[in-house]
């Protein structure tokens, strides 16, 4: 805390450190493991399954603090980051900064020893390729930073079935494939009605710098693809009836609703409801397709 | 940026200070209890119950 007469800051509250490691992110990464690993063939000992998951769960935390760390500055100029503790002048960044490479440190020695080290390698490569290769490097510089970026948010179920298989074959490269192309629809159109708050920041989001025209064709160009691969676990017999059904219906939608964001022409963030129906949803559609999968992988298995 | 000297603090400082670390501490001791039991129940299920 710094008050406007003297330079006095005061020791973080646990709740900042908390925050820092976006829980809701994290959430998310937790359940995409959690269905990589219940959907693996073969079994593991709860107990290491658990350390697999919690690795997991750490390492996104320190991915979280890692990035906030490197974009205090960044956060302070949008209203939706403005309040996370180091732009409210809640922490000192040397601690966010010792948090995160020590979470990082942590959860892939600890991934090492407990689960396998294929496991620890993969969640060592996510983690600097989120607080790294995304967030210095692609995130500032090109407007396709969540195309590429997106790749580290994808690597969670792949860690999940390697660890419990020891190895990584075609089923969790889909899994990996389908958040890879989900990433940019979802992100774009959060990107369309937070343009503006992206663009005082700087930050070089598709809908600022090629405009919202080319960022909707490309948001219902990209949910083919990902359509395409989410129903290739049935196409390919590695799943039955139920996720077929699911994975058909949930796409379906998606690219209804992908539809009417690519024919709406509003430049209002206000008016722009097709895009927050099609952000909504995109949430609801991983949780719902990857739950889906699990529980078909469990029930055939 | 480094804290501050104690004596650089008020009283009201001082007291939301100590409340902080205490939390603080309540928090790391809750963790640190947890691992020492995912350690034990690692060792466990890595080498089973008599090694």
């Amino acid at each position: 805390m710094t008050t406007a007469t003297r330079d006095i800051i005061l020791p973080a509250e646990w709740r900042d450190f908390w925050a820092l490691t976006k829980p809701r992110v994290m959430s998310l990464v937790v359940f995409t493991a959690l269905c990589g690993l219940l959907a693996a063939p073969g079994s593991i000992h709860p107990v290491i399954g658990f350390t697999a998951i919690l690795c997991l769960a750490l390492g996104a935390g320190a991915c979280g603090a890692l990035n906030q760390y490197f974009e205090a500055d960044v956060d302070a100029k949008m209203a939706r980051t403005a309040g996370r503790p180091l732009p409210a002048g809640r922490m000192d960044r040397a601690s966010a900064l010792n948090f995160g490479i020590g979470l990082a440190a942590f959860s892939v020695g600890i991934m090492g020893v407990a689960v396998n080290w294929l496991c620890a390698g993969l969640l060592a490569f996510s983690i600097f390729f989120y607080a790294i290769v995304y967030t210095i490097w692609l995130k500032p510089n090109t407007p396709q930073n969540i195309v590429i970026g997106g790749a580290a948010g994808a690597f969670p179920p792949v860690i999940g079935w390697a660890a419990v298989t020891g190895d990584v074959t075609l089923i969790p490269v889909l899994l990996f494939a389908i958040i890879f192309l989900w990433t940019p629809p979802h992100f774009w159109a959060l990107a369309l009605f937070m343009k503006t708050d992206y663009g005082a920041a700087g930050i070089p989001m598709l809908p600022n710098v090629k405009g919202q025209r080319v960022t909707r064709n490309q948001i219902f160009a990209y949910s083919f693809p990902m359509a395409a691969t989410a129903i290739l676990p049935f196409a390919l017999a590695e799943t039955g009836l139920v996720y077929g059904a699911a994975a058909i219906v949930l796409n379906l939608v998606f690219l209804a609703l992908a539809f009417r964001v690519w024919k709406n022409e509003t430049t209002d963030a206000a008016a722009m409801k097709p895009e927050k129906q099609l952000f909504a949803f995109s949430i609801l559609y991983l949780f719902l397709l990857f739950a889906i999968f699990a529980f078909d992988r469990m029930v055939i298995s | 940026m480094t804290q501050n000297e104690p004596s650089a603090f008020t009283a009201e400082e001082t007291a939301i200070i100590r409340k902080r670390q205490a939390a603080r501490s309540r928090v790391m001791g809750v963790a640190l209890v947890g691992l020492c039991i995912l350690f034990f129940l690692i060792t466990v299920a890595k080498v089973g119950v008599w090694g």
